[in-house]
């Protein structure tokens, strides 16, 4: 016979954090009170809200967290208490400061918004002109070119430096490690400067979007070498050893076995390295001489990016030009969002296909 | 120590030593390995018996620092011999880990076609070559619908099993198997040394195994390797299974295969 089993209602979804009523009315107040105490204290006294925060409600919240904590689940309470405080506060801290920035620049930017700003070049602009009139195309192509071109060299470059350090088992390989670190620090000023001084000083070459592209190639090589040679690091010695059990050179178990592992990671390294030089300036005042027409040719001739019109617009400094700056800086924001999300959806994680049904 | 020359030894290590680094860690291993014969090894954990499997396929020498010495003649030729691509020396005998290692980008049927793909060769009729490789490994029935699935999607001991169908795709003249049961139930076990008895019709076999059992019902030969204190582990007794469980020679020998060591 079969037996019915008495469905049975959950008594508390988690024991082990013995909830009822009069422990979550605790941990409740140890939530609130210190907050409100310390928004009245201030308030009242007209204290500094920096003040407040930091002297009165930080350690009223860790005093009252850390009681709670403690009476509830003795030691083990205490700690938790005094290590989430001190995780909530500072994420709380780091996300209020990220989310300022990208709030000024959409408040400010999202005014300059508008078809012409997208489509139109700055040509017979000047800083008075109505905001109406004139635009960053003519950047935004400058900036896609230059960065690009940049994207292109380097990103071989960087991969293949990563393959060096990773699959080879040359005697060089910490040199050229310590050698990409230390230039991952490299101020980018001096990467312009290296540019201009041997090669627009010396009359090499005129200012243009090679110039440019090539004072951003080493702040851009070390990102894309070291995310790389991560992303490689990782896939499981299993798996090579797999791949030349059967009988693989080296390069198909490279080409088929770790680098189809390794993808998504790579994929990052080329987005970091983007994201590292799209909004580089000071070497691009340098090497790039900026124009207010359209020109779609690196190799000669002046030449505008996002960066150099941002900062030109800038120190123009009449009301108009800050608020194209803001405008500038709102594409700059766009302009990355869109590469991240085509190169993931492009190159990122490719799942194998699951069939829907089996029948 | 009993000594077993066939004349049609398909396989053999003429003494082989071997160091990481300035470490002796096996020394003057001599054995022979006949045709279409298993061939289990045995021995406590760190006498060298996997160190030992990798250098007939030399995949030893991709370890860093590794050393050898001596000679592995497949047919009578020296796999080490100058002008030998190890690439070839793979390809003709093939091996399976101690853990699964399917490639975690390709779906099953990829992964047996993975061998022949990664050793440049050509896939003609690519669906018979899967089912039967899959047949022999005695895993079809349960991965038949769903070869397109990814590999990772299948359980540890189906994971071996594809390894295994994997590594027969190549039709490999030798098939070394590092403790290939190592993580498997029971049944896969079962599976898995059924397996290996079918296949050795047309395949030298050498395995490793920690398990006493499956050495007696797989191997018609075995070798017993022990590395004594701080001493390169070494071949204390070789001859056939039948001699080595229920004959020993060696006193150390008895002693293992009874239980009674450490
Ligand atoms: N990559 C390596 N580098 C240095 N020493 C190693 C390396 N691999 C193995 N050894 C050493 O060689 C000796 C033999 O190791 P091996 O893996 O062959 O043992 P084993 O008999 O297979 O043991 P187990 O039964 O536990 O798998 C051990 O002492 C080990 O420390
Ligand atoms: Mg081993």
């Amino acid at each position: 016979m079969a037996q019915v089993i008495a469905a049975k209602t959950r008594p508390t979804s988690a024991p082990w954090k013995r909830r009822n009523s009069r422990n979550i009315l605790l941990v409740t107040l140890a939530s609130v009170l210190p907050a409100a105490v310390a928004a009245a204290v201030t308030v009242l006294l007209g204290l500094d809200g920096a003040i407040g925060l930091l002297v009165l409600f930080v350690p009223l919240q860790l005093i009252a967290s850390v009681g709670i904590g403690g009476y509830l689940f003795k030691k083990r309470g205490r700690q938790d208490a005094a290590l989430i405080v001190f995780t909530v506060f500072f994420t709380v801290l780091v996300a209020v400061l990220l989310s300022s920035v990208l709030v000024a620049v959409f408040e400010a930017g999202l005014r300059m918004m508008r078809w012409s700003f997208i489509s139109q070049n700055a040509t017979y602009i000047s800083p008075t002109t109505s905001l109406d009139y004139g635009g960053l195309g003519h950047a935004v192509l400058g900036s896609i070119l230059v960065v690009g071109f940049t994207t292109l060299v380097t990103v071989p470059l960087g991969i293949g430096v990563a393959i060096y350090l990773t699959e080879s088992r040359a005697s060089g390989r910490n040199f050229i490690r310590s050698l990409i670190q230390s230039m991952s620090g490299l101020p980018s000023v001096v990467s312009g400067l290296f540019i201009y001084s041997a090669m627009i000083v010396t009359h090499w070459s005129g200012q243009s979007g090679i110039t440019g592209s090539l004072a951003l190639m080493p702040l851009m090589l070390p990102t894309v070498a070291r995310v790389c040679e991560e992303a490689l690091r990782l896939v499981p010695t299993d798996l090579r050893s797999a791949a030349l059990g059967l009988g693989a050179p080296n390069y198909r178990m490279f080409l088929q076995v770790v680098l189809p592992a390794a993808k998504s990671g790579i994929v990052t390294a080329v987005l970091l390295g983007v994201a590292r030089i799209i909004g580089e300036t000071a070497p691009l005042l340098l090497t790039v001489n900026p124009s207010a027409g359209t020109n779609l040719n690196i190799f000669a001739g002046q030449i505008e990016t996002l960066p150099t019109y941002l900062f030109g617009n800038l120190s123009l400094s009449t009301d108009y030009s800050v608020q194209r700056a803001w405008g500038a800086a709102l594409i700059v924001l766009f302009l990355v969002l869109i590469i991240f999300t085509l190169t993931r959806a492009i190159g990122g994680n490719k799942q194998l296909k699951t069939p829907k049904k089996r029948k | 120590m009993t000594q077993l020359i066939t004349p049609q030894a398909h396989l053999r290590s003429e003494d082989i030593n071997v160091w990481f680094g300035e470490r002796h860690v096996l020394s003057d291993v001599n054995l022979t390995f006949p045709e279409n014969q298993v061939t289990a090894l045995i021995g406590p954990s760190g006498c060298g018996k996997s160190t030992f499997i990798r250098t007939l396929n030399r995949m030893h020498e991709l370890i860093p620092g590794a050393g050898l010495s001596g000679a592995v003649l497949l047919d009578g030729q020296d796999i080490y011999g100058d002008g030998v691509n190890p690439v070839d020396v793979r390809i003709k005998i093939g091996m399976v880990f101690q853990k699964p290692n399917p490639f975690p980008t390709m779906s099953i049927k990829e992964n047996i076609l993975s061998g022949l793909k990664l050793s440049g060769r050509k896939v003609t009729n690519a669906d018979e070559l899967v089912e039967t490789s899959l047949r022999r490994a005695s895993i079809w029935n349960e991965v038949k619908d769903r070869l397109n699935e990814p590999a990772i999607s299948l359980s540890g001991g189906q994971q071996q099993r594809l390894c295994i169908a994997r590594s027969l795709a190549m039709e490999p003249q030798v098939l070394l198997m590092d403790e290939p049961c190592s993580a498997l139930d029971p049944g896969s076990t079962r599976r898995i040394e059924e397996t290996i008895e079918e296949i050795s019709e047309s395949m030298t076999i050498v395995i490793v195994t920690h398990n006493m059992q499956q050495a007696q019902r797989v191997s018609q030969q075995t070798a017993f390797f022990l590395a004594e204190d701080g001493n390169p582990g070494t071949v204390v007794e070789f001859g056939a299974t039948e001699d080595v469980f229920n004959r020993p020679i060696d006193p150390r020998t008895n002693d293992y295969v009874n239980g009674h060591f450490g």
